[in-house]
């Protein structure tokens, strides 16, 4: 029974795994798409979100059978719990990588407004903080996920100066605002990848460190 | 079922109507200081989002302490476990009428523009939305949640429409493009807050009938 719960435990949190590392290539793929203004790297964003969507099913499921059949006790409790919360913010990882893919193949109707050179740098930002929020909750690791916490303001804040430079664009040239508004809704889909992952780091202070941390990231 | 339990499942419901009632009041206000251009309001939302966090650690508290002393099975589980959802998605909810009443703030500082398209009459619907998905969840009433679930189509395809509207008049007036694009990050948030009562009303009927809906409806996500 107990080398069964254990087991049952480790196909759930294999299974994030899963979903971790499908949600960070998502983002990859989708910048790709923008980037080398590639249509191919968008349908595989599209494919991935299916796969994403299951998992959280699943996971959904495994979970409540954990809860259903094997009892657990009060730390594993809360574990499954952060898993099953964990995996409901990668699935929206995943819908963000779909509107920025969406963006793209907007963007690739029409000529490219100037080279990328912020967004990418922003969606590295955004999709390190993915892989630090979720090493920090494989490894316990509080500080890493303080870290990601802490990042979360250098994204806003090239989100925002992003947005400023978009808004000068538009305001010089009007036949450029159509792409400067899709450019600045791709800052806004990175900065919600962020504060997904900062939602992450979060959890994982919380478990670690216990109730009162929640929502605050010191 | 034991007496403590039925004690304990009853506290635990109270705790979650208390959550529901506060965070549809400061949707209510936030939706309020956007359209009314009030900033003290806009300010009052905000502050009460500590509040609210803390509830939402209170009640998953609760939960944790109830799965762990009473080992619930069957129905009792599910509606320990759907409320542990019903929890974070409140607090959600809550962290999203905060996002509206920065965007009001944001506003403030701008030259007064007028929304480009019918952000009130979005925000009523999204409100009756709210409003339902937790009366839905207050009466366990599975047709209820049904309907809310696809009121939710309607608000996807109002927010996809903001979005040309918001560029064409970036292209009109690009003088307030500034505050175009927040008047579009609003319709975000509001849709994001129906997405949220969706949630709430797929894990009313997880509840009742033991059926997981999730994502047997939603297509991809949306614009913005």
């Amino acid at each position: 029974m107990e080398r069964m719960f254990d087991e049952e435990l480790k196909n759930l949190r294999e299974k994030l795994m899963q979903m971790a590392i499908l949600a960070e290539e998502s983002i990859a793929l989708a910048i790709k798409s923008l980037k080398e203004r590639n249509e191919d790297f968008a349908q595989q964003v599209f494919k991935g979100e299916e796969t994403l969507n299951l998992l959280d099913v699943e996971i959904d499921k495994l979970g409540m059978q954990l809860f259903a059949l094997r009892q657990p006790m009060a730390g594993d409790l809360r574990m499954i719990i952060v898993t099953m919360r964990i995996s409901i913010e990668l699935e929206r990882i995943g819908d963000l990588a779909v509107n920025i893919a969406q963006r793209s193949l907007e963007l690739l109707k029409q000529p490219p407004l100037k080279p990328l050179i912020d967004i990418p740098r922003m969606a590295e930002l955004a999709q390190k903080m993915v892989k630090d929020s979720i090493d920090a909750f494989v490894n316990n690791d509080d500080k890493l996920a303080k870290s990601v916490c802490e990042r979360d303001d250098e994204v806003d804040d090239l989100n925002d100066q992003i947005f400023r430079e978009l808004l000068t664009y538009m305001m010089q040239d009007p036949t450029t605002i159509e792409k400067a508004v899709e450019l600045i809704l791709v800052g806004r889909h990175l900065e919600r990848i962020a504060d997904l992952a900062t939602n992450i780091g979060e959890e994982v202070i919380y478990l670690v460190k216990g109730k009162t941390i929640k929502h605050h990231c010191e | 079922m034991s007496r403590h339990f039925l004690r304990a499942i009853n506290k635990l419901k109270k705790m979650i109507l208390d959550l529901s009632v506060v965070v549809e009041k400061d949707v209510h206000r936030a939706v309020k200081s956007l359209i009314s251009r009030d900033g003290t309001l806009a300010q009052r939302v905000i502050q009460s989002d500590e509040k609210i966090d803390e509830m939402e650690v209170d009640i998953e508290e609760e939960c944790l302490k109830i799965l762990a002393l009473h080992q619930p099975l069957a129905s009792d589980l599910r509606f320990v476990v759907s409320v542990l959802k019903i929890n974070n998605d409140l607090e959600r909810v809550g962290d999203l009428a905060v996002n509206i009443a920065e965007t009001t703030q944001f506003l403030l500082t701008q030259k007064k523009a007028e929304p480009p398209f019918d952000l009130e009459g979005m925000a009523e619907q999204v409100k009756d939305m709210l409003r339902k998905g937790l009366d839905a969840l207050v009466k366990q009433n599975v047709l209820r949640a049904k309907n809310v679930i696809k009121a939710d189509e309607t608000i996807d395809e109002m927010h996809r429409g903001t979005y040309r509207i918001t560029k064409d008049h970036i292209c009109s007036d690009p003088e307030n493009a500034d505050s175009y694009i927040y008047f579009m990050s609003a319709s975000r948030h509001l849709e994001r807050i129906a997405d949220l009562t969706t949630n709430i009303a797929e894990d009313v009927i997880y509840m009742v009938d033991g059926e997981i809906v999730r994502h047997s409806h939603d297509e991809f996500g949306n614009n913005g």
